[in-house]
């Protein structure tokens, strides 16, 4: 059949014009690129990585302790005021607080605790910064704390109002990364090793030279988990390795983590998640890196009939591996500055205390916990009193630092790459 | 091929029909009514988009490392898209595979979903009779669940204990032992084909109720057998309707990224809506989520503009 001529106009373009508007197009583009480049005082881009001013920013250390300043506009509140009449905003994980330990404080001061979550901190910063909604505590670890205190997100606190920061283990009465606790109060501490199931995993991991390359081990495809969190995973990754600076900027440790994390994904295709804590006890996953809050959770999560016998969980016994703690930090954008510094005394109450680690299942460092006694008093099944977070090791073990703006980047990257499946 | 019948513009006799008489205000009523659609367009695509651009090329904060939207284009910086674009091949191609892997998983899922979805529209429209009405309902059932509540399902049904590895084990006689939701590819795809083929069905469906019977009746009368007619008229007649089909469910496909998170999991089946998911709220590299974006509408264009073409070549005769 011929085809009819159109009776409509052609349309505005056609093959000819198009690609001659291409062609000018592809021509101009990166002349006009060049052209604004030449032009441009960019304010603040510096490549993929971005930033520059490292020197602003003072990273904290068990070696370099820091004690941050009080800025004049940005001081404690006074003594002695009374509550705001809320509600309070908290700004936390999913899971990570238990419900009756908000409404008991909901009820002892008549206000409502609403509670926003976020994913991850990365997240959870950026949305801070935007300050659309005013949140008033905010649950990080003490990775970011330089940024936040440089920023004068955080409010610093007054301690006359938390006489209950006297029930935590001494060293966070004056932490290295908070010196006199001016900023920040201990909320948990965990630490970060490998759960398996015995029934899914017959090796006995813990009795391996170097438990973490059961995660390597090809035998177990497609049952491994990896937590999705850049450093704390790439930081096990260098602890298999035999790189013990953690937060290395050295870019022969990098090009290590790297590699080891190709080696990761072809031998066993390890799901990056971190809800292990639902995965390990539903059968997805048979061996993970694992929080120990989270495998002393996953008991709850066992399907009906399962014994929680088969869940174990591996520490270095000398504590050389990775412990972490979390904070409660007040927000300076935050409209109830009272009531949230009310609501860390509470928090820190040690019946409160305990009773939170009841629900959440990391554990709290309060010193009113026996930590030989976590079994006996039936915190944990003895099959996971490995999961019990001894004070000492925070005096061993490797801890995940703030990183300077350029590192960070780099290990961003490397962790990016791995993530992309490349 | 022309199918339509479109109005003339010339009159009997061959000169130009005297053009009819416009209502009073009749100028301005084509503007009006076009008003709502540009000013949509205006906030919801164009707005949008410059402040991608503005992200893209914008800067980063020194401290934090989140983006500083550039919204003077004089003062763009081009170091993120450079670095994205200079990262896809070669031995720093981090971004080459997921962006492979995307094309070949949205190619693989829009052809399955175009083999199963033609068929059925075929069948709703032209020969289920009086079950039209309830094919049609049960059609449009799966846009009452949400998207994210299907592929939920899916992973409990996919879980290594889960129903399809009880049915597959038909009793212990073949292996249930399949770890279904452990990086497979083939698992991501058939997640995408599920979730989309609905988008699939209900355009072909608009499309192919509205093909005239005539001519197929007509090939028929002249000799064609059912094969012949299908392939000679009733397949060319459909073609826009097609290609309109596809586009809508691939486009949505190529930004998708929770198939492959809930399905997998795992960094071997990410896609680029993955590398836009994980990059947009990492520190330094929100840019390079928005240079993604760019690349996949740029990408998203090219057979958008192959379908405007081939729409205005048939003289809109069927969408």
């Amino acid at each position: 059949m011929e085809p009819r001529k159109s009776a409509l106009p052609r349309p505005a373009f056609d093959r000819r014009a198009l690609l001659r508007n291409a062609a000018l197009l592809g021509i101009s583009v990166p002349a006009l690129s060049t052209l604004l480049q030449a032009c441009a005082d960019s304010p603040t881009g510096t490549g993929p990585g971005g930033g520059s001013p490292t020197e602003a920013l003072k990273i904290a250390s068990p070696d370099n302790p820091v004690t941050w300043d009080i800025a004049d506009d940005n001081q404690p509140i006074a003594d002695g005021l009374q509550p705001e009449k809320g509600p309070l905003l908290l700004y936390n994980y999913a899971d990570y607080i238990g419900p009756a330990v908000v409404k008991s404080f909901e009820e002892k001061y008549a206000v409502d605790v609403k509670i926003s979550t976020f994913n991850d901190t990365d997240e959870a910063l950026t949305k801070i910064r935007t300050g659309a909604v005013p949140f008033d505590i905010y649950f990080p670890s003490y990775d970011q704390i330089a940024r936040m205190v440089t920023a004068k997100l955080v409010r610093p606190l007054n301690h006359s109002y938390i006489g209950n920061l006297g029930n935590v283990w001494p060293t966070f009465a004056n932490p290295w990364y908070d010196g006199e606790a001016r900023y920040s109060v201990p909320y948990s501490v965990y630490t970060t090793g490998v759960g398996w199931r015995t029934d899914l995993v017959p090796d006995d991991i813990a009795a391996l030279e170097n438990p973490y390359d059961s995660l390597w081990n090809p035998d177990y495809r497609g049952k491994v988990g990896i937590i999705d969190d850049w450093h704390t995973a790439m930081a096990m990754v260098a602890l298999r390795s035999g790189v013990t600076d953690v937060n290395s900027e050295n870019p022969a440790d990098l090009e290590i983590i790297q590699q080891a994390l190709t080696e990761l994904s072809q031998a066993t295709k390890p799901k990056v998640t971190v809800s292990m804590y639902n995965d390990l006890p539903s059968g997805q996953l048979g061996i993970s890196q694992m929080w120990s809050g989270d495998v002393v959770n996953a008991q709850y999560y066992l399907p009906g009939g399962q014994s929680v016998d088969i869940l174990r969980y591996w520490f270095p016994e000398d504590g050389t591996g990775l412990v972490d703690n979390d904070l409660m930090l007040i927000l300076s954008g935050g409209k109830n500055p009272v009531l949230a510094h009310l609501f860390l005394e509470h928090m820190l109450e040690e019946k409160t205390s305990l009773k939170n680690f009841g629900y959440i299942g990391y554990q709290p460092p309060q010193n009113a916990l026996d930590t030989d006694r976590l079994v006996a008093d039936g915190y944990l099944p003895e099959n996971l009193a490995t999961a019990a977070v001894r004070e000492e090791w925070f005096d061993v073990a490797y801890r995940l630092l703030e990183l300077t703006i350029e590192n960070d980047a780099a290990w961003h990257q490397v962790w990016q790459q791995f993530k992309a499946g490349a | 091929m022309t199918l339509a019948t479109l109005p003339s513009t010339e009159g009997p006799s061959g000169q130009p029909a005297p053009a009819s008489r416009q209502p009073r205000g009749g100028r301005l009523l084509g503007p009006l009514l076009a008003m709502p659609g540009i000013v949509w367009l205006l906030l919801f695509f164009v707005a949008p988009l410059y402040v991608v651009l503005a992200v893209v090329f914008g800067g980063v904060d020194p401290i934090f490392r989140t983006v500083i939207p550039v919204w003077n284009p004089v003062l763009w910086s081009s170091d993120q898209p450079i670095y994205v674009l200079t990262h896809i091949v070669g031995d720093d191609g981090i971004f080459g595979p997921a962006l492979l892997r995307t094309a070949v998983y949205v190619f693989t899922a829009s052809v399955l979903c175009l083999f199963i979805a033609f068929p059925i529209a075929y069948y709703v429209a032209r020969l289920s009779g009086r079950w039209k009405g309830l094919l049609l309902t049960l059609l449009i059932a799966p846009f009452w669940i949400s998207y994210m509540m299907r592929m939920l399902a899916w992973v409990n049904l996919l879980a290594n204990d889960g129903i399809v590895n009880r049915i597959i084990s038909m009793g212990g006689l073949l292996p249930d032992d399949t770890e279904w939701l452990s990086g497979k590819s083939v698992v991501v795809i058939l997640g995408l084909v599920y979730g989309y083929v609905p988008y699939m069905i209900i355009p072909l469906y608009a499309g192919l109720d509205r093909l005239p019977s005539e001519l197929i009746e007509g090939a028929r009368d002249l000799g064609a057998n059912r094969f012949s007619a299908f392939w000679r008229v009733t397949w060319p007649m459909s073609r826009p309707v097609v290609i309109a089909s596809v586009l809508l469910t691939c486009l949505p496909m190529l930004g998708d990224y929770f198939t492959s998170d809930l399905l997998s999991g795992s960094p071997s089946t990410s896609m680029v809506g993955n590398l836009i998911n994980n990059t947009v709220l990492t520190p330094g590299q929100t840019g390079q989520a928005g240079a993604f974006v760019l690349l996949v509408l740029i990408v998203s264009l090219v057979p958008m503009l192959y379908y405007v073409r081939s729409v205005s070549r048939s003289d809109g005769a069927a969408i």
